[in-house]
């Protein structure tokens, strides 16, 4: 293959994340949209070298795939660094600081957002808005699916979100993440900044795109955080992810989930 | 005094990394060796510079500096010295993936085996009542969480287990990574080697029914190279116990 393909969910999470960023960065990279709920993303064709999707600790991610070194097609998953990817790809878009010491801080939020926000998000908004469509899928369907995907212990996820295994205390420690999240953010913008590290960047993208679901879903985190809430109006008026969200094709893309990263297992 | 100062345990995972980062850059720096198993990360002198209480921690100047991947490529981009990423966008990608799956999926396993076996027991002839005061000043929920089960020893045998097939996971895929490139994620020597080396070269000694000549050809292979560059030995030589000892026995092997 000589045409890299961006395949991306409904934009919600790391689908709009990486959307957005690559409509920053300007690339003309085809787009293609896939079923995550189906399990599409362990179908897709013509990938040679696909460890990066079947291990991504993001869980169900948008993935691009591109040309390798060794003349094949490479699977690149990951929100933070496909949007880092194509911040570099186009030569610096914007997108990261160039300052050494304000990109550690950039990538500490992002590591932030990835590690505590979205195992939180996608824990609760799969619950809310996925389990009964993969409940009632045939089991010879559902099995079918699982065996494409590679990683155990995402197909334990997927499994238990079909079972509607529900952890109580998972379900309070994402709660609390997502209200401790929004109130960070509030306190991040305190000063008056336009975006979350001053200048625009990868964090406001990734952060957004987590949250965005969630005002519905746990509108209570986000009752009197007005700066949060003007900084995503913010950030939602921006061409990238207007251009971003357009390519919904169903009426709510904040409810499109499937099963995430998991929630740290150690320290 | 150096403008830079290093707060780290010995040259092992997360402390390594930094300790590597600046040995390869090399950026001359103040070494303050916190004792984990003698809580220092823990007292009050540590918590002014790093409320959190983790190892490591860098200043630099005024700044201060945390989560051991995140100061590597902080001292890659702020210092002269050779690059420790490659120049390509998808190379650049593929050592921040690799970073990413080792410090998230597969480093946490290694460490839930590493204090199963060795930070818990180390601990083991402390009182009960001791124990729980040194849990009750760590800053981290999720730390605390992670301390308590090193120090009563509540690992339950399905969690050890699955660490165990994570780890046996991780080293097929690192050996089959390194069958497609000279280096992690690339043809050049990177961050990616750093981090990944700092939990896997141990394991000619740790973990032998996984890795050898024999088995994984691939990883014996990059283990050598990597076990002989200067910066290496120099960071291992700072070391104060069993991670050093460990270190200088394979080291012999390679000859």
């Amino acid at each position: 293959m000589a045409v890299p393909v961006l395949y991306h969910g409904e934009p919600n999470g790391p689908s709009l994340s990486v959307l957005a960023a690559l409509y920053e960065s300007g690339l003309d990279i085809e787009c293609r949209p896939i079923d995550l709920l189906a399990g599409e993303r362990h179908t897709l064709p013509g990938v040679t070298e696909s460890v990066a999707l079947d291990m991504a600790v993001e869980g169900e991610g948008p993935v691009l795939v591109a040309p390798n070194d060794s003349g094949g097609a490479e699977a690149m998953a990951e929100a933070v660094f496909l949007a880092q990817y194509f911040d570099e790809k186009a030569g610096g878009c914007g997108l990261q600081p160039s300052d050494a010491y304000a990109r550690w801080q950039m990538l500490m939020w992002c590591r932030q957002a990835t590690e505590r926000l979205s195992p939180a998000v996608a824990y609760l908004g799969n619950l809310a808005w996925s389990q009964k469509r993969l409940a009632k899928m045939s089991q010879e369907e559902f099995e079918r699916l699982l065996a494409t995907i590679v990683s155990v212990d995402l197909r334990q996820r997927w499994q238990e979100l079909r079972d509607d295994v529900v952890d109580a205390a998972k379900v309070e420690d994402s709660k609390t993440k997502v209200a401790q999240f929004a109130a960070r953010v509030e306190t991040q913008l305190a000063d008056g900044r336009e975006w979350l590290m001053g200048p625009f960047s990868i964090a406001d993208l990734e952060t957004y795109a987590w949250l965005r679901s969630m005002r519905e879903l746990e509108a209570d985190a986000f009752a009197g955080q007005r700066c949060c809430l003007a900084w995503m109006d913010r950030v939602e008026a921006r061409p990238s992810v207007r251009k971003a969200l357009a390519r919904a094709t169903t009426d709510n893309p904040a409810h499109a989930f499937a099963p995430g990263p998991e929630i740290n297992r150690w320290g | 005094m150096a403008e830079v100062t290093l707060y780290h345990w010995e040259p092992n995972a997360n402390s390594g990394k930094p300790m590597l980062a600046l040995a390869e850059k090399g950026v001359a720096f103040d070494s303050h060796y916190i004792d984990m198993l003698q809580f220092d990360q823990h007292k009050p002198e540590y918590l002014a510079v790093n409320p959190q209480g983790t190892i490591p921690a860098m200043t630099h100047g005024g700044k201060v500096l945390t989560e051991s991947t995140a100061i590597m490529e902080y001292v890659n981009d702020a210092f002269p010295g050779p690059d420790l990423m490659p120049a390509d966008p998808q190379d650049r990608w593929r050592v921040r993936w690799w970073m990413k799956f080792m410090d998230q999926w597969l480093g946490p396993s290694f460490s839930m085996i590493g204090w199963c076996t060795f930070v818990g027991p180390a601990l083991a002839q402390r009182s009960e009542a001791e124990r729980e005061a040194l849990i009750a000043r760590i800053p981290l929920p999720e730390r605390r969480a992670a301390w308590r089960k090193a120090m009563f020893a509540e690992f339950s045998e399905s969690e050890l287990a699955e660490s165990k097939r994570r780890v046996a996971h991780g080293v097929t895929m690192l050996e089959e990574e390194l069958g497609k490139r000279e280096y992690v994620a690339s043809n050049q020597y990177s961050l990616a080697d750093i981090n990944i080396f700092n939990s896997t070269y141990g394991l000619p000694v740790g973990n032998p029914e996984l890795c050898s000549p024999q088995q994984t050809p691939n990883i014996w292979r990059w283990l050598k190279l990597v076990y002989k560059r200067p910066a290496v030995q120099q960071t291992w030589a700072l070391g104060q116990g069993r991670f050093t000892d460990r270190f200088t026995a394979i080291m012999e092997e390679f000859g």
